[in-house]
């Protein structure tokens, strides 16, 4: 399972790092070629808001797989180490209802409703349902990433 | 009580119930808006409608600035921006008692003016700063304040995240050059404000002052800093003469800090 983990991260950070650099790359090319080539494309406008779209969605299963967002512990400090790590299996396990309930099945239903209307996105022309298939897929991920910390809680291999 | 008030009320009692359990603030809101949006629809339909409101959410052209300015705040911080810009300030100001704390506001503010994230400010300035007023005599929990309340300038004081999130939420009934113009001067003020009570404090706690820098020395710190300064000019022209998106207008600065990086890396 670490190794599973470790594999993941490492895929996502890599990916992470594409999409950004694209983003970058396209909207660098859009000021570009509206005041040096006096045209511009429609498309990299569509492009970059879609590659947001992935960008911020896998950048939050990556925050899920680091536990680093961001949270209060003004009260948590206060609890005994038992209630901490009953109130840290709490928290996975809402992650995890969140992600199974509205990312996987929500998701799902939307992806499904989009490519059964054949819902074209406007300049690129690519279903938007694709697009749309990062969330539900990033739900999945967030499950997992849930399922893995707390078995490290359990092991006592994750500091809570 | 209708319903209305009845999901109003599931919908704050179970966020902030769940923000004091240390769930992640993005769950807490994810999880307040789906528990109340089921008592009033059906299953199926509320949780497609929640997960199709946070996908079209981020399908947004103006949000596109935040990871900009954070890519920008973040490229700030490790290309030493943030150590010119205090040397300047320290130059300017280190010479009356709490120096080093006005050192902090002002430095704060500027970085502010250039990246718009008060966080990159406070983790860019603090780890700076806070070494250095250590070494000075002040207490650590004054420097951690100081930096912490000085960095929300930031939010203030144009480019900000904040600002383009409000004109969104607004749904356009703010524009985000109109907010960026508007947050000047209340930033400013917050500024001063800050180093009014900095002085209130620093003479009833008698803290240490610097040294007066000559005049020859604040010419070459204002040297070194000039192009990060220079940033601050960019970034007000570009925004209030509207040549470039906000989008853009980020992705130039970074291409300029990269640039001038390259350059003065060799002072």
């Amino acid at each position: 399972m670490d190794k599973i983990n470790n594999q993941i991260n490492k895929i996502l950070e890599v990916f992470l790092i594409i999409v950004f650099a694209l983003l970058v790359i396209d909207v660098l090319w859009q000021v570009f070629s509206r005041y040096f080539l006096n045209r511009s494309f429609s498309f990299t406008e569509e492009f970059a808001r879609f590659a947001l779209i992935w960008l911020s969605i896998l950048g939050a299963v990556y925050l899920n797989a680091k536990r680093e967002h961001l949270s209060m512990d003004f009260l948590y400090a206060k609890f005994s180490p038992k209630t901490k790590v009953k109130a840290a299996f709490l928290i996975e396990i809402l992650i995890f209802l969140f992600a199974l309930i509205v990312m996987v099945i929500g998701g799902s239903n939307l992806v499904y409703i989009t490519l059964h209307l054949e819902q074209l996105s406007g300049t690129l022309r690519i279903p938007l349902g694709y697009v749309y298939a990062v969330f539900p897929f990033s739900g999945i991920l967030i499950m997992f990433f849930s399922v893995y910390h707390v078995i490290k809680i359990n092991k006592k291999q994750l500091p809570i | 009580m209708s319903i209305e008030t009845i999901s109003i009320l599931i919908l704050f009692i179970v966020f902030f119930g769940l923000l004091l359990l240390k769930v992640p603030v993005a769950y807490s809101i994810g999880i307040a808006t789906t528990v109340s949006l089921l008592i009033n629809i059906d299953n199926l339909p509320g949780i497609t409608t929640i997960a199709q409101r946070m996908i079209t959410g981020l399908d947004s052209f103006a949000l596109l600035a935040i990871p900009f300015f954070v890519l920008a705040g973040e490229i700030m911080k490790r290309g030493g921006i943030a150590n010119r810009l205090i040397n300047f300030a320290k130059s300017l100001v280190a010479s009356l008692p709490g120096g080093l704390a006005y050192v902090n506001v002002l430095a704060a503010m500027l970085f502010g003016a250039i990246s718009g994230s008060a966080v990159a400010a406070a983790s860019a300035i603090g780890s700076i700063m806070t070494d250095r007023m250590e070494k000075e005599g002040y207490p650590r929990e004054f420097s951690a304040s100081v930096n912490i309340t000085s960095s929300t300038t930031g939010l203030l004081i144009p480019p900000s995240n904040v600002l383009i999130v409000y004109a969104l939420a607004s749904g356009g009934a703010a524009s985000v050059a109109a907010l960026f113009i508007a947050g000047y001067i209340p930033g400013i003020l917050l500024g001063f404000g800050l180093i009014s009570y900095i002085i209130f404090v620093a003479i009833s706690r008698k803290f240490s002052k610097g040294e007066r820098a000559p005049l020859s020395q604040i010419w070459s710190e204002f040297r070194k800093a000039f192009f990060s300064l220079l940033l601050l000019i960019v970034v007000v022209g570009g925004i209030s003469a509207g040549i470039l998106q906000l989008q853009e207008h980020r992705l130039l600065l970074f291409y300029m800090q990269l640039f001038w990086h390259y350059f003065t890396k060799k002072y």
